[in-house]
């Protein structure tokens, strides 16, 4: 086999870049791969604090009425735990496979914007570090994950601690948007000749839904945060009952998030799985296709079902039924998956592994936690069960039996193709087994504890409840799942020091990471691989079900050589800024002014690196569309998100306030249809100036990029002056739900106006100075779209908010 | 390998049974009410469905595991990519189970939520409040804290308000929980079936002292429970030697600012004292009514009860002790 391969690989002499070393090279890198073990290696540290946070939640329950911590400690570290396992732990541990294995799976040499991918990194790692520098200064979160108001509203909870919470969110999830459009792109447009859309690890495919989740669901969490920052901040009245406002609204928002979110950190260790059984059992996946469709409608249902997690807050029959039938809906596709796994498994050859034997563990764990999750589908079942230890149980199965177990397939499965070493299978299945067992006496007994009626989040029980045997025993469990863990931890050390080393493809695998060295050079593959159907690799070395082998084609040297993007400063700097300007709001405006300034230098100079040397030498994918257009499609759809659940509050909101001024007294439509028709005219202007760039005619294109401009900031003028004015009538943000709800929705908006004018005038100034030519008409075309976007949004408002009565 | 497991799971299972009492105060699975009981049916069939289908994954798991482990001497493998009526098989399946699952769902929905309000129900509003509960009898001009008396066999509405933050009543023997939320109004309707006492909890975490809001329900017979109505109507004896002390301290002390006891003060943000010796536990469930723990209590409330709101009013022992008299006066 390996002469085959050598000889598949082999290749005319062409230049490859190198492999810095050092700390500054890793600071400064933008290899997907590098990346990726950066992420992992960060997950790995904030799971490991987020794990201390459980066992000492399990050492005050041990027993009843202990004083381990202190009630204010305990519901600190539930918070953090929460938080941390779902947004610093689990969902970089899936961004770490999707950084290293992605590109590799699809036959490409890197993401489709890798300094964006260094920012998404540095951008999580200052959302983790802000969040957990909550505990330096002794104001840890401590309103639960889910954060529900009125409890986290100042008069409840008025220390700092809820802020560090929801402004590290907000810079979580900008990292996540970020990563989201890129792994689209990606997906899209950077597959190699051959790699059709059916034809793409299942892992891909998996990853791509995620993604998507992740574009449609952060939007109403990132609005129903900025509510609850400028209700903690500047006074407005979202969530405030006594001005109208309705408790159930946050609810909302975070769980058409929440629920979703579930998906996003499942579904990656559901495609680790589907890679992991088939190499393992050494049979294609059973049924494919049904698989992917699988993965792709339950993150499709998973947006209709996130009221399930409200059916104790009182919305009625007629909800309560449609969305438990929903959700019923979702274990369809669900049993799908794990029959077509087990069919998968029948007939084979199997490998017992330790990765084989953590893909069969979530097959099983997986199916207790979702089988309790059809149980409290059903509203009368989840009053009982709702905010009860079965709950925790249930959610344990999903998140540890599910996720980590399939991400810690992944760890043993893909380790050898990342370090170049084994891990020991023996020592591997030890802390199988002792993760196992540990876990299943952790949480089997909270299905129980549940059952006997133990809320969660409750710092100390009494005497007489009957919990208290089974407590003990799921908090001596605890201790077994971090033996466990710290067992993967010494095998991951001692593989890295005296661990055998690996082939370039140790299992006998299926896909194309395999087929190059392990671990990869900086280009991955030195000559794009061909792709002739799934499983490719396996076709090319044992041939398809008759045994036909596929005929390669002759390796063509690449004649320039491998392009790879070089390392950048900038995405570091950035996330700097970012994470500056958030640690400020906590500290001083002077500090946010800093971060702020800081950020937009480091926009500017990421965006003038990028105009000077391109990632790519050559954008348009497999789409046949350039990367960056559809970069700004995927972002302007998740923007559509936004902005729609901005209007969506506005109008649930409309006609609740309690006092005035009131909409119909204060509007001016005649103005506003005056500044509606300035900002239409702008769009016009765009579509001149793309007209002029692409046809090469610089000094139309410059006048019109101004011109666009320039309408631009009269219709932020108009704004300045109806704010000013409304200000002037007693309206305020702080006046009532109107003024809340107006000036945060139409601020939203009139800032990326003002975002679009920057880039506009950037553009401007560019082509003034003659460093804009009709080759660049695709940056012009990108800034256009947006603009129009923003136009659209436009109309919309004026139309809800003005227009109708 | 698969022996000894099959011991451990047995042995696990076993000792399982034994360590659990199906019958506990909060247990959900033991209806004392009609909701309780249709909630229960349904809890039933789900869950001896979803408990037939893991055992048909786990069987068929452990048996191919098994049977095709890779042995030496055996070839390559067939490489089957899928078989679609297989698969229709086991979508369809699952989605008949559901149909199952899904029926009773509806039915038990509408039964217990969608009902008019039922006539010469007794109404009753809950108050959950940072870190205790209120309950008023509008119709019947009474008010008391944390201990909620119900009559056997006679409809409740239990109107749930929310004076603060997201709370969520919650006695699992007499049906599912409901949030009490801040401007929103919800209900639940239930006839209690036995009496007895019931426990119950905050099921909605409320902030630092969650875990001690606690609740008891007393379920009487419709005779014993006009009795109680009536001692809660009575104005409470005029107290003599010590509990008199305690009462003119308590008059002019900052305690009348949230607590009302009538005819003595007025206060409508901590619980009602009229009547504060007739329940068996205070604290929202914490602590028997004794004069030790009421002393502990009053000198100290926080220390005791984290977050707790009533402050400490650095009380001497004297004046924790006449307080204490006069507390536990109010019969």
């Amino acid at each position: 086999m390996a002469t085959r391969e050598a000889a598949l690989l082999r290749h005319e002499p062409v230049t490859h870049p190198g492999v810095a070393t050092g700390i500054r090279s890793w600071v400064t890198t933008v290899d997907h791969k590098r990346i990726g073990i950066l992420y992992g290696v960060s997950a790995f540290a904030f799971f490991v604090l987020g794990g201390i946070e459980a066992l000492l939640i399990r050492l005050q329950l041990a027993q009843p009425n202990l004083s381990i911590v202190s009630a204010e400690t305990f519901n600190a570290l539930f918070t953090m735990h929460g938080t941390t396992m779902v947004f610093l732990a689990i969902m970089p541990f899936s961004a770490a496979f999707f950084n290293y294995m992605v590109p590799l799976l699809i036959g490409a040499r890197d993401v489709a914007f890798p300094r964006l991918n260094a920012l998404s990194f540095w951008t999580f790692l200052a959302g983790g570090l802000l969040l957990n520098a909550s505990f330096l200064v002794g104001t840890p979160p401590d309103g639960g994950w889910f954060g529900y108001t009125s409890l986290t509203l100042k008069q409840y909870s008025p220390s700092i601690s809820i802020d560090f919470w929801l402004l590290s969110l907000q810079v979580l999830g900008a990292s996540s948007l970020m990563a989201a459009v890129n792994f689209v792109v990606t997906i899209l447009n950077l597959r190699a000749p051959g790699m059709t859309l059916m034809r793409m690890p299942v892992f891909v495919w998996m990853t791509l839904v995620v993604q998507f989740l992740i574009l449609l669901a952060f939007p109403p969490i990132t609005v129903g945060l900025i509510f609850l920052m400028f209700d903690r901040f500047f006074g407005t009245h979202f969530y405030d009952v006594a001005a109208g406002g309705d408790l159930h609204l946050w609810q909302h928002l975070f769980w058409i998030f929440g629920h979703p979110e579930v998906y996003i950190l499942i579904l990656p260790a559901f495609g680790i799985v589907s890679e992991v059984l088939p190499t393992f059992a050494r049979k294609p996946l059973f049924g494919a296709p049904v698989v992917i469709y699988s993965g792709v409608l339950i993150g499709f249902f998973g947006f209709g079902v996130w009221s399930h997690h409200m059916f104790a807050a009182g919305m009625g029959p007629i909800a309560d039924a449609a969305f438990a039938v929903a959700t019923m809906l979702i274990a369809i596709p669900t049993g799908v998956k794990i029959f077509n796994w087990l069919a998968t498994l029948w007939g084979g050859s199997i490998r017992f592994t330790v990765a084989l034997h953590y893909a069969v563990g979530l097959v099983a764990l997986f199916t207790i936690g979702g089988l309790s999750g059809i149980m409290h589908a059903s509203p009368p079942v989840d009053l009982q069960q709702t905010d009860s230890y079965f709950v925790v149980a249930h959610l344990h199965y999903v998140l540890i039996g599910g996720s980590l177990f399939g991400l810690l397939a992944g760890a043993y499965y893909w380790w050898p193709k990342m370090t170049g070493r084994l891990l020991d299978e023996r020592l591997g299945k030890v802390g199988f087994w002792v993760l196992f067992v540990g876990f299943n006496l952790t949480f089997f007994p909270q299905h129980y504890l549940g059952a006997a009626g133990m809320p969660r989040r409750i710092y100390t029980y009494g005497e007489g409840t009957g919990w208290a045997f089974w407590n003990l025993a799921s908090s001596i469990g605890a201790f077994g799942i971090a033996l466990g863990i710290l067992i993967f931890l010494i095998n991951a050390v001692r593989s890295l020091r005296v661990g055998a080393r690996a082939a370039g493809d140790p299992w006998d695998g299926r896909t194309l990471e395999w087929r190059t060295s392990s671990p990869p050079p900086p280009h991955n593959f030195d000559a794009i691989p061909p792709v002739h159907g799934r499983d490719s690799f396996w076709r090319e070395k044992h041939g398809d079900r008759a045994g036909r082998r596929p005929t390669l084609p002759p390796t063509a040297p690449e004649p320039h050589g491998v392009h790879v993007p070089s390392p950048s400063v900038w995405p570091v700097l950035v996330a700097l800024g970012i994470g500056v300007a958030a640690a400020g709001a906590l500290l001083h405006v002077a500090v946010v002014v800093v971060g702020a300034l800081l950020t937009v230098l480091g926009v500017f100079a990421f965006a003038l690196e990028h105009h000077r040397n391109p990632a790519h030498a050559d954008q348009i994918g497999n789409l046949g569309v350039d990367h960056r257009k559809l970069a700004m499609w995927i972002f302007l759809g998740s923007e559509c998100l936004l902005f729609g659940t901005l209007i969506a509050t506005y109008m649930a909101y409309r006609g609740r306030s309690v006092i005035g001024p009131y909409p119909h007294e204060i509007l001016n439509i005649p103005l506003t249809t005056l500044s509606t028709f300035d900002l239409l005219m702008s769009s016009l202007l765009m579509v001149l100036a793309l007209a002029a760039v692409q046809r090469g005619d610089m000094a139309q294109t410059r006048l019109w990029l101004f011109g666009t401009a320039f309408f631009g900031l009269i219709f932020l003028g108009f704004q300045v002056y109806e704010f000013t004015h409304f200000v002037g009538e007693g309206l305020t943000l702080q006046q009532n739900l109107f003024g809340s709800t107006f000036f945060v929705l139409t601020g939203f908006h009139g800032g990326h106006v003002t975002l679009g004018v920057v880039w506009l005038l950037s553009l401007w100034l560019l082509a003034l100075r003659g460093r804009l030519g009709a080759a660049d008409a695709t940056k012009v075309e990108v800034a256009g779209l947006y603009w129009h976007f923003v136009d659209v949004v436009w109309i919309v408002i004026f139309t809800l908010v003005y227009l109708i009565p | 390998m698969v022996r000894p497991a099959l011991g451990v799971l047995v042995l696990a299972v076993a000792l399982g049974l034994a360590g659990c009492a199906w019958d506990g105060p909060m247990s959900t699975v033991a209806p004392r009410s009609d909701v309780a009981r249709a909630i229960h049916g349904v809890y039933a069939i789900i869950t001896w469905a979803t408990v037939g289908i893991a055992l048909v994954v786990f069987v068929g798991l452990g048996w191919v595991l098994w049977r095709y482990r890779a042995r030496p001497g055996v070839g390559p493998v067939s490489q089957t990519r899928g078989h679609s009526l297989l698969e229709i098989a086991w979508t369809v399946a699952p989605a008949l189970v559901l149909l199952v699952i899904a029926i009773p769902t509806i039915q038990v929905i509408f039964r217990t939520q969608g009902a008019a309000m039922p006539p010469n129900a007794l109404e009753v509003t809950v108050r959950g409040w940072q870190w205790w509960w209120e309950f008023r009898y509008p119709a019947l001009d009474v008010v008391t804290a944390n201990e909620l008396h119900l009559p056997r066999g006679r409809a409740v509405v239990l109107n749930l308000e929310g004076p603060d933050v997201i709370h969520s009543f919650w006695v699992p023997q007499l049906g599912g929980k409901r949030d009490v939320i801040p401007g929103r109004l919800n209900r639940i309707t239930l006839v209690p079936e036995q009496s007895g006492e019931y426990w119950g909890q905050c099921a909605e975490f409320c902030g630092t002292s969650h875990a001690n809001m606690g609740l008891r329900v007393v379920v009487e017979e419709p005779e014993a429970f006009e009795r109680w109505v009536a001692a809660q109507r009575t104005p409470p004896a005029e107290p003599s030697g010590l509990a008199a002390e305690g009462q003119a301290l308590y008059a002019r002390s900052a305690c009348v600012g949230c607590h009302a006891i009538r005819g003595v003060s007025a206060g409508v943000i901590g619980p009602d004292l009229t009547h504060f010796a007739s329940r068996d536990l205070f604290g929202a469930g914490m602590w028997p009514v004794t004069e030790e723990r009421v002393i502990a209590w009053l000198k100290d409330p926080p220390r005791l009860k984290p977050g707790a709101k009533m402050p400490n009013l650095n009380l001497t022992d004297a004046e924790a002790r006449a307080l204490t008299a006069y507390l536990l006066s109010l019969e």
